[in-house]
């Protein structure tokens, strides 16, 4: 029997019957953080809404912490895996941030005083602590994409899911999130990601998953998934800016982040001094 | 996304005669249907005009959609006749007895009669709806000289629907995904009523003003003469057609008229 926290053999999921959008997939999820990538239309949404049993399998199945999402309400779901839809218009409608972010806690069973404590701990993580006697709406996009992410993390689910979390953020709101991911996965949950910034992935997650066509493309770590340079290209995805630059100077491994590439230059130059940089 | 599937999405695509017809003739058919059973309010002009529409209804290959509209209307039918047949004013004739209910000539044939005008209109106006694309039929208003900003009013009615629709789901899927239940018992049910209706409601708030700017920065309220993307031709024989109606409801009137002066 396989323990791992999402289970799934062979899924396969229609809209229409005449139209598979899930081809037969099969993937287990543990611990790490992982990136969901692929063109517009492969899959990616259906296949966070089918762990999230927002949607049933036409076959196969899928273990969430051993319960069969087929046969489980999404509210009792909703204890142990939590979604961050793409957009907070659809959530939001209480008159604070707080009682908000404690809408979900409560809804799980939380009692209101730790529910109070989490949605506090899950604002201040997101840094809204200072707004949240505020009006949702009152705040810009992007905070309010912040408020959502919150009002999940308050729920502490053992599994969390975001979909497209960095659009709209600015500089200070992608790196607040990538904090928050590296956090979540230092307390032992589960962060899964659907993204197409490339950049934000490479940093922020150990696994990618590549989706094409309701299939799974590529399954690795970070680093080999971007060795596959000519895969991904076909399949219209970029490499990280940073590990495309590598590329032009043909280092041999896929560079993720500026402080790799700057510590293998540097490395570079140490051993050979007149390398032209 | 479909547009015209939702519940109020009556038109469906069929290719049939009655739907390349121009929308001002369907709509002056309408007309001429109401005209013709106001001026000459005898049951037999009702039933004409009745056996006309359901014909077309079936040339245009619609009429079994009509049929659940009629089932909607078929209960308040029932205690039209029912009530006019039991204690109408001018009830002299005892028909036939129920029990101690007893039943009269003068009411059930007023009541009938109504009914055979609320299918009669009922019927002219399902031709029009089961076979235009809203679109099309506010277009063509519009090209008639009516206001684009009421008829964008028009088309932003026929469109909400489908659009609260889809924004429901996606509201639903928010919302359970926090752990809220939105099946079970009333409580349950009435519990979960503000969190669904909220976001959809500030939702389409904010849509109207980005609908609303996006029409004006393409110059929507500009007074410039506007053209058509889809302009209408009248065919000669649909320009027949028209004549044809507007002929039978002056047709009517002048006989009407001279009735009365006679």
């Amino acid at each position: 029997m396989n323990t791992a926290r999402i289970v799934i053999q062979d899924l396969r999921f229609a809209y229409h019957e005449s139209e598979e959008v899930i081809k037969g997939i099969n993937l287990s999820f543990n611990r790490s953080a992982t990136a969901l990538i692929g063109e517009n239309g492969s899959g990616k949404t259906t296949f966070v809404k089918l762990l999230k049993g927002l949607l049933r399998p036409i076959s196969g199945s899928i273990y969430i912490n051993g319960y069969n999402t087929a046969t489980t309400t999404v509210a009792k779901l909703a204890k142990y895996i939590g979604l961050v839809f793409q957009n907070p218009n659809d959530q939001l409608f209480k008159q604070t941030l707080i009682d908000e972010v404690m809408f979900g806690p409560l809804n799980i069973g939380q009692p209101i005083l730790q529910a109070k404590a989490s949605a506090e701990k899950a604002l201040e993580m997101v840094g809204l602590s200072n707004s949240k006697l505020i009006h949702p709406y009152d705040l810009g996009l992007s905070d309010r994409k912040l408020v959502c992410i919150a009002a999940v993390l308050a729920m502490d689910t053992d599994i969390i899911i975001l979909d497209e979390p960095t659009i709209a953020q600015d500089y200070l709101g992608k790196e607040k999130i990538k904090q928050i991911i590296k956090e979540l996965r230092d307390q032992g949950k589960l962060v899964i990601a659907i993204t197409h910034d490339m950049d934000f992935g490479a940093e922020t997650f150990e696994r990618i998953i590549v989706f094409h066509d309701g299939h799974v493309l590529l399954d690795d770590d970070t680093k080999t998934v971007f060795k596959e340079h000519d895969l991904l290209k076909e399949f219209h995805l970029e490499l990280p800016h940073i590990t495309q630059l590598g590329r032009k100077f043909n280092f041999p491994e896929p560079l993720l982040t500026v402080d790799a590439f700057v510590d293998h230059i540097k490395n570079r130059n140490h051993q050979k001094p007149s390398y032209p940089l | 996304m479909v547009i015209y599937m939702g519940p109020m999405g009556l038109y469906q695509s069929n290719n049939s005669i009655l739907e390349k017809l121009n929308p001002i003739t369907k709509l002056l058919y309408i007309i001429t249907v109401i005209a013709l059973s106001i001026i000459i309010p005898a049951p037999q002009m009702n039933l004409a005009c009745l056996l006309a529409s359901v014909t077309l209804l079936i040339i245009g290959r619609v009429f079994w959609r009509l049929i659940p509209f009629i089932g909607i209307n078929i209960t308040v039918l029932i205690s039209i006749i029912v009530i006019q047949g039991l204690f109408m004013a001018g009830n002299k004739t005892l028909w036939f007895q129920i029990g101690s209910l007893r039943f009269y000539q003068e009411g059930l044939c007023y009541a009938l009669n109504l009914c055979l005008r609320v299918f009669n209109i009922l019927c002219a106006f399902a031709i029009l709806l089961l076979t235009t694309k809203p679109s099309d039929l506010i277009e063509s208003l519009v090209e008639k000289g009516l206001s684009p900003k009421l008829g964008y009013l028009l088309c932003a009615v026929l469109l909400i629907i489908p659009q609260l629709v889809a924004a429901m789901e996606r509201v639903m899927d928010s919302q359970r995904s926090r752990g809220l239940e939105t099946e079970g018992n009333m409580a349950v049910r009435i519990k979960a009523y503000l969190p669904l209706i909220v976001p959809v409601v500030l939702s389409s708030l904010i849509n109207i003003k980005e609908q609303s700017m996006a029409l004006e920065v393409r110059g929507f309220s500009s007074d410039l003469k506007k053209i058509f993307l889809n302009q209408q031709f009248s065919p000669f024989y649909e320009i027949l057609i028209q004549i044809g109606l507007l002929t039978t409801i002056t047709l009517a009137l002048l006989r009407r008229l001279f009735l009365w002066l006679s």
